[in-house]
């Protein structure tokens, strides 16, 4: 008779989290096959003017109008989605070094520089996303846009991973580890590997729903991307003439790029986290 | 009308996708003032028993049978009874019943108010003339801290008081005294005899150790996967069983300590500790200069032995160089550590291993080979399929190289958590092993399977052994010498096989009494508030 109980390993439990992160992944995945066939999708180049008669409500012909230039509106919103998703994916890598990465590693700095730099990114984080953005946009060029959009939602996910770095750290098993000589860089790298690789979908995810409303709403505003490479924000503004008379123009981009970011809220569980 | 105070029927708990249900069809009474103890090894179904009958079941859990409540009529098992009688739950300290962060006090007080739906300040006074009845409590304003400042002995006094303090028809009590120090165990067990004796409640108690039934008399019901074994009066079934599980399950308790024990030799190497006059407290005018020299060499065993707050861990923290004595000089290894930068201090700690009794040591993030193999990957620049290997040898040693080496730790039960430990010291091939309290929380199984697998790897690796403890069983397992300790001061030392034939001190003799296992065991309510 063994006198040993076996230990069953827990079967893996489907949760609502679970699940709300899978959509949200399928959903980005699906955006991200369709951004990737957006050339083979689109009707026509980006920025074809004349491509039909101005103001076409959705038809048969033109599945979703056209514009006020006679631009074909299917074709338009996939291109411009290519460009948000791509310039979306450059800044959430921002937000993932600069902000996450960055404080981890500030936490495990000596006492005093780390709290400087939480410090620093605190009062960065206190600062609308969006004003950050602009100013760094004005420091550095249009061409910077997703850098600087990254930049600026960086300093909540860098107070964010400094806190859980810091609860890390001194943690009871944080303690036992360096009681038995294990140096404060493995412990460094030990929590950068759990933490970055359990977790890192999850902050890639926030991270690109955060980046997405500063890139859209700054080309809104008209400091982010130029024609011919327009974004679904430039694309909302250039229909501001025009939205009550042929609401197709602004709705669709529109509908684009909230369920982009649905899915990417979904896909961090829609966790509070680096918001814009 | 059964006549029971509480009567169970044909109930089975089952989760899905499980190979066998947690419970099947249990069926048990429990008459107004009787004792019924469920003893078992973790999971055997007690602890799901004790969660359907105090309404915390678990989501995933499927209930099934009959609950009957005092003269209440028969109904159906659901996850959230409501019981026709005056009941309260009774978990132990180290389950953490309370949140950490806000008062004791001020925790127990509102559930004993949201219980006798009471003002707060009659709740308040209800408690405080709970914990005056028990003999050896704390005062009440002593809990007005955070559980995180208390240890588990004082909180258990606190929950034992609270929920006397309900005036219960029936005590659930669940694993109460697990893992607690013997000699607060027993005093514990004393005022539980004495509240039972005064307020005539039942006492329905899950227990992991075959000590705790012997304590407290009654019926015992012997359960394993599930299902009720054995059962009969928990005296005889203490010297007598029937049913080989029974046996075993008695069996693995601690031998008896023995009137003469023979002093145990061992081979002794080189020093690893070198402790020469150093001082826990700093020296006032009131308290007496209070120095300690001893050494303790690669391959022997010293216990420092006493209850909670009596200084074994500032000892062994300044033994370890991770606080500084107020004076004196440590020599670990060859080396003072007292002259040593904290980088070099951190090198010199890497032979140092630790077994602790809590199961927070170990990140829970982390995988089980990487726990293991973390030490070897860390401290030498091994190839990876010889790290794989020192791993795989140990974690066979323990007994966990059946596990997928991919689940993490968070996942594991504590005795498997516990042996993880263990395979972790034996992959750093340590000079000294630091054994905190091993077995506390463990099962009777358990406990005797890590007796076996911490003197397997002394035996094998042969470390110096610095085991912390309060229990004398431990200490008496696991070590050859010990310090008594008692207010960040050692009143006795020498080979634990003298302290026990002839204890100096009363403070010594009382934990050698709190810690003699079963056989010895008589105890008689304590009187209240003596």
């Amino acid at each position: 008779m063994s006198v040993v109980s076996a230990h069953e390993a827990p079967a893996p439990a489907i949760t609502l989290g679970g699940v709300i992160r899978a959509v949200g992944f399928i959903g980005l995945g699906a955006i991200g096959v369709t951004v990737g066939l957006s050339e083979v999708l689109a009707r026509a180049p980006a920025d074809t003017i004349d491509f039909g008669p101005p103001l076409i409500a959705p038809s048969i012909h033109f599945p979703l109008g056209t514009d006020v230039l006679g631009r074909d509106m299917l074709s338009e919103t996939l291109h411009a989605l290519a460009v948000t998703v791509t310039n979306a994916g450059l800044a959430a890598i921002v937000v993932v070094v600069a902000g996450g990465l960055a404080g981890f590693i500030a936490a495990r700095l000596p006492y005093r520089i780390g709290f400087v730099l939480r410090g620093i990114a605190g009062i960065l984080g206190a600062i609308p996303a969006l004003l950050l953005a602009i100013l760094f946009i004005g420091l550095a060029s249009r061409g910077l846009a997703p850098l600087a959009a990254g930049l600026a939602v960086a300093p909540l996910g860098f107070t964010r991973a400094f806190d859980r770095a810091r609860a890390l750290g001194q943690s009871r098993h944080a303690e036992f580890a360096r009681a038995t000589g294990i140096s404060p860089g493995a412990l460094l790298r030990r929590d950068l590997t759990y933490e970055f690789r359990d977790s890192f979908l999850s902050i890639a995810a926030r991270a690109l729903a955060a980046v997405t409303i500063v890139l859209s709403t700054v080309s809104f505003l008209g400091y982010g991307a130029t024609p011919p490479h327009r974004d679904l924000g430039l694309m909302i503004a250039a229909a501001r003439d025009v939205y009550f008379d042929a609401w197709w123009t602004a709705a669709v981009p529109a509908a684009a790029l909230a369920l982009f970011i649905l899915c990417a809220r979904l896909a961090a569980g829609l966790d509070e986290g680096e918001r814009a | 009308m059964s006549g029971h105070l509480l009567t169970v029927t044909e109930l089975t708990v089952t989760r899905p996708g499980a190979k066998r249900p947690e419970l099947d069809r249990l069926s048990l009474a429990v008459d107004a003032g009787e004792t019924l103890v469920i003893l078992g090894e973790a999971g055997c179904g007690k602890e799901a028993l004790m969660r359907v009958l105090a309404g915390a079941a678990e989501r995933d859990e499927i209930v099934d049978g009959t609950l009957q409540f005092g003269d209440a009529s028969p109904e159906r098992a659901v996850k959230f009874p409501k019981p026709a009688i005056r009941m309260s739950y009774l978990p132990g300290p180290f389950e953490q019943p309370l949140n950490r962060h806000v008062s004791a006090l001020s925790q127990l007080t509102r559930i004993v108010a949201r219980k006798l739906d009471a003002p707060r300040a009659s709740a308040q006074e209800e408690l405080g003339l709970a914990l005056g009845r028990l003999s050896g409590a704390p005062k009440l304003i002593d809990l007005d801290k955070p559980p995180a400042e208390l240890s588990p002995e004082m909180q258990a006094w606190g929950l034992f008081a609270a929920a006397y303090a309900q005036n219960p028809e029936l005590l659930l009590a669940d694993h109460a005294l697990a893992g607690l120090a013997p000699g607060h165990a027993r005093a514990l067990t004393r005022a539980l005899l004495a509240e039972q004796a005064r307020l005539g409640f039942a006492i329905l108690y899950a227990a992991m150790n075959a000590e705790t039934p012997v304590w407290l008399k009654g019926r015992l019901i012997v359960m394993r996967h599930g299902k009720v074994v054995e059962e009969g009066p928990a005296e005889r079934l203490a010297t007598s069983q029937a049913h080989s599980y029974t046996q075993t399950l008695f069996k693995a308790q601690p031998a008896p300590l023995s009137d003469k024990p023979q002093p145990r030799a061992s081979t002794r190497g080189q020093p690893v500790i070198q402790a020469y006059r150093i001082e826990m407290a700093k020296p006032s005018p009131r308290r007496a200069r209070d120095d300690l020299t001893f050494e303790l060499r690669r391959g022997a065993s010293l216990a420092l032995i006493g209850d909670e707050g009596s200084g074994r861990h500032t000892l062994a923290r300044i033994l370890l160089g991770l606080d500084r004595a107020p004076s004196g000089r440590v020599v670990f290894d060859a080396v003072d550590i007292g002259v040593l930068a904290n980088n070099m201090m951190a090198r010199l700690r890497r032979r140092v291993a630790f077994v602790a009794g809590a199961d927070d040591m170990l990140d829970p993030r982390m995988t089980i080979w990487d726990t293991v193999a973390e030490p070897l990957r860390t401290h030498l620049d091994l190839p990876r399929h010889v790290v794989a290997s020192y791993r795989d040898v140990a974690l066979k040693r323990v007994g966990l190289a059946s596990l997928p080496g991919n689940r993490v730790v968070a996942s594991l039960s504590a005795f498997d958590k516990r042996r993880l430990q263990v395979a972790r010291a034996i992959v750093s091939a340590p000079v000294l092993a630091v054994i905190d309290e091993p077995l506390r929380g463990l099962d009777a199984f358990a406990q005797a399977v890590m007796r076996d697998l911490l003197k397997n790897f002394r035996t094998q690796e042969g470390p110096a052994f610095l085991v912390i403890t309060s229990d004398i069983t431990v200490a008496l397992a696991l070590a050859e010498d010990a310090m008594i300790m008692k207010d960040s001061r050692v009143i006795e030392r020498g080979p634990l096989a003298d302290i026990l034939r002839a204890p100096k001190t009363v403070y010594t003799a009382s934990l050698i009494e709190a810690s003699a296992p079963v056989k010895n065991s008589t105890l008689s309510p304590a009187a209240p508030g003596s």
